[in-house]
């Protein structure tokens, strides 16, 4: 079974090539810092230094390493990523299950909250509570961003229970007596593997891009690199108009080629798992 | 009343580092400390029990008294954000909606010449456009239009040494510094509409409606148009759900670009902890919000018949 979806998977041409940057990304981010041994926090050359041998990527103000800030940046990023996805969409899901099978009034009040989190523009609520943290680390962040994001979610998962909870066999697994919570976990949840797993990829994608733009601000992680706040110090430092183009443009490649990686592969996903949109 | 209740939620509660940033201005100032004390303590009504002061603020602020700033200190909150809000509005309103237009425009074109080269080249550029956030790519823009090329200024939205008026040179220099963040924002966000008006339209392309159409021998032309039309209506809503977005993104552009709008003027506020101006752009943007959804709810019920004649039956 597993065999053959990524058998399938690995005929996409897209998903294939989406899905090795991805990888190769990743794995860079994971690996690099442990190969590439200089310490991201040192000035260990002079200050905006061009990319050279020694130094990959330059130096930035100070003299530090950028390629080994932009490899630690990377890891931060993606796991920021991803934790803040997986949250975000535990919380998503939960909700939209609860709303879903209980109906009734239940369902209506997690639905005027999520409708709330919905409209209530997300960058403002994050830069809300983000500005009243002092020292912020890589974990709030993550859980800021999963705490104003998983609105759609829930709206989709509701929709989706709705649908489910009418299948006759959910009206036998509750002939066979089993509980609410053994039924919306086995029965339902499975169904929807393919659409939770692409609302996490799509969710880890818009959490970077979200990290990244907390940093801009200045409401990033107060300690450590990430893709993001590289940028804000390159701002800071007004790398933009004195031509240090070696230290704005890597980071904000890399963040746009995970991302975009991330949106083709949950399409090329999306289209294995429901075939309606195959062949279009 | 989430703006109300979250500052006061969260730990690091504003109020205590007001005081703090009191306590430091005290060395300098004993003065102005007292009287801002007192002013603090009459408008945040400390010590009141928290419906209390949820009850004052709700009060005064339908009474349009938004408090007064304390970074910059006499100013009302109200006065600066009327100041600055003609920027940020100026700025966002016309880039969305060419954004959205020009979106709409290169999805169709997409997906009628779907599965083609043209279509594979454009679908790709919109997916990597639809991931690029709107600062790096502003970062990019600056670099390459004002730092290389010298066409457009770096920043700010006009030259300091010119008092905003309604004068020639005044609008010429505004425009100048206009463009870039336009710019910036325009590009970026047109990747999101092409993507989503290309699937609504192959999708409607493929419907029953258009094949019968076809059978009956319109033209390719006349099709487009019947297609066309049906997706424009889930881009109103898509619009109206996402004026949120544009405006966080917009905001960091601002910063970007140290553009005087409501997103450099919240960045201000926040490197000060100036608790009352914060509360007071939160409570103005998001009246603008949900004014602009409002709006497009309307215009909304114009363009979709169904909801019209829906509303005139009852």
């Amino acid at each position: 079974m597993v065999k053959e979806i990524l058998i399938g998977v690995f005929r996409i041409k897209k998903f294939v090539v989406s899905f090795s940057i991805l990888a190769s990304i990743i794995l860079i981010g994971v690996v690099g810092p442990i190969v590439y041994t200089v310490v991201p926090y040192k000035t260990v050359g002079p200050p905006e230094a061009k990319p050279s041998e020694t130094y990959p990527l330059g130096t930035d103000a100070y003299g530090r390493d950028l390629f080994a800030q932009v490899l630690n940046g990377i890891s931060t990023s993606i796991y920021i990523g991803f934790l803040s996805a997986i949250v975000g969409t535990a919380i998503g899901v939960v909700i939209g299950t609860i709303a879903g099978f209980k109906g009734g009034l239940v369902d209506d009040v997690l639905m005027v909250v999520t409708n709330i989190m919905m409209t209530f523009p997300a960058m403002l609520l994050m830069i809300l509570v983000a500005a009243y943290i002092e020292e912020r680390n890589v974990l709030y962040v993550a859980l800021i961003i999963s705490f104003t994001s998983w609105g759609w979610i829930a709206r989709g998962v509701r929709a989706q229970i709705m649908s489910l909870r009418e299948q006759q066999f959910v009206f036998m697994s509750r002939m066979a007596g089993l509980s609410d919570v053994k039924i919306a976990f086995a029965d339902l949840l499975p169904n929807m593997a393919s659409y939770v797993f692409m609302c996490f990829i799509l969710l880890t994608s818009a959490a970077m891009l979200a990290e990244a733009g907390l940093s801009m601000i200045g409401l990033g992680i107060t300690r450590g690199y990430s893709l993001g706040t590289i940028l804000f110090w390159a701002r800071m430092k007004e790398a933009v108009r004195r031509g240090l183009t070696w230290w704005f443009i890597p980071p904000g490649a890399i963040l746009v080629a995970i991302t975009t990686s991330l949106l083709v592969t949950a399409t090329a996903l999306d289209e294995y798992f429901s075939p309606r949109l195959r062949g279009r | 009343m989430l703006i109300f209740l979250l500052p006061r939620a969260v730990p690091g509660n504003p109020l205590y580092s007001l005081l703090h940033k009191l306590s430091q201005t005290a060395q300098t100032n004993p003065e102005q400390l007292r009287l801002v004390e007192k002013r603090l303590m009459e408008e945040f009504g400390v010590g009141k029990p928290l419906l209390q002061q949820f009850v004052d603020f709700l009060i005064r602020t339908l009474n349009g008294d938004l408090g007064t700033s304390y970074f910059f200190y006499p100013t009302k909150v109200g006065d600066l954000i009327s100041v600055h809000i003609p920027f940020t509005l100026g700025l966002l309103l016309p880039a969305t909606i060419v954004s959205w237009v020009l979106g709409n425009m290169l999805g169709a074109f997409a997906a009628y010449k779907r599965e083609t080269l043209k279509d594979n080249a454009l679908l790709s550029v919109f997916l990597i456009l639809s991931t690029t956030p709107y600062y790096w790519l502003a970062m990019l823009l600056v670099y390459y239009f004002a730092v290389t090329l010298h066409l457009f200024p770096a920043g700010g939205a006009y030259p300091i040494y010119i008092q905003p008026s309604l004068s020639l040179t005044f609008i010429a220099a505004f425009l100048r510094h206009y463009a870039l963040p336009f710019l910036s924002i325009v590009i970026s966000a047109i990747g999101f509409w092409a993507i989503g008006m290309r699937v609504m339209m192959i999708y409607e392309l493929g419907s029953d409606h258009i094949s019968f159409a076809e059978t009956l021998g319109l033209s390719d032309r006349k099709l487009m148009t019947y297609a066309f039309r049906n997706s424009m209506l889930p881009q109103i809503t898509g619009l109206a759900l996402s004026i949120g977005s544009m405006l966080g993104g917009q905001l960091i552009t601002e910063i970007v670009f140290n553009y005087r709008g409501t997103g450099y003027l919240i960045f201000r506020a926040l490197i000060a902890g100036d608790y009352p101006l914060i509360q007071g752009i939160f409570v103005i943007l998001i009246s603008t919000l949900l004014i602009a959804t409002f709006i497009v709810d309307v215009i909304y019920v114009y363009v979709d018949p169904r909801v019209r004649t829906g509303y005139s039956e009852k």
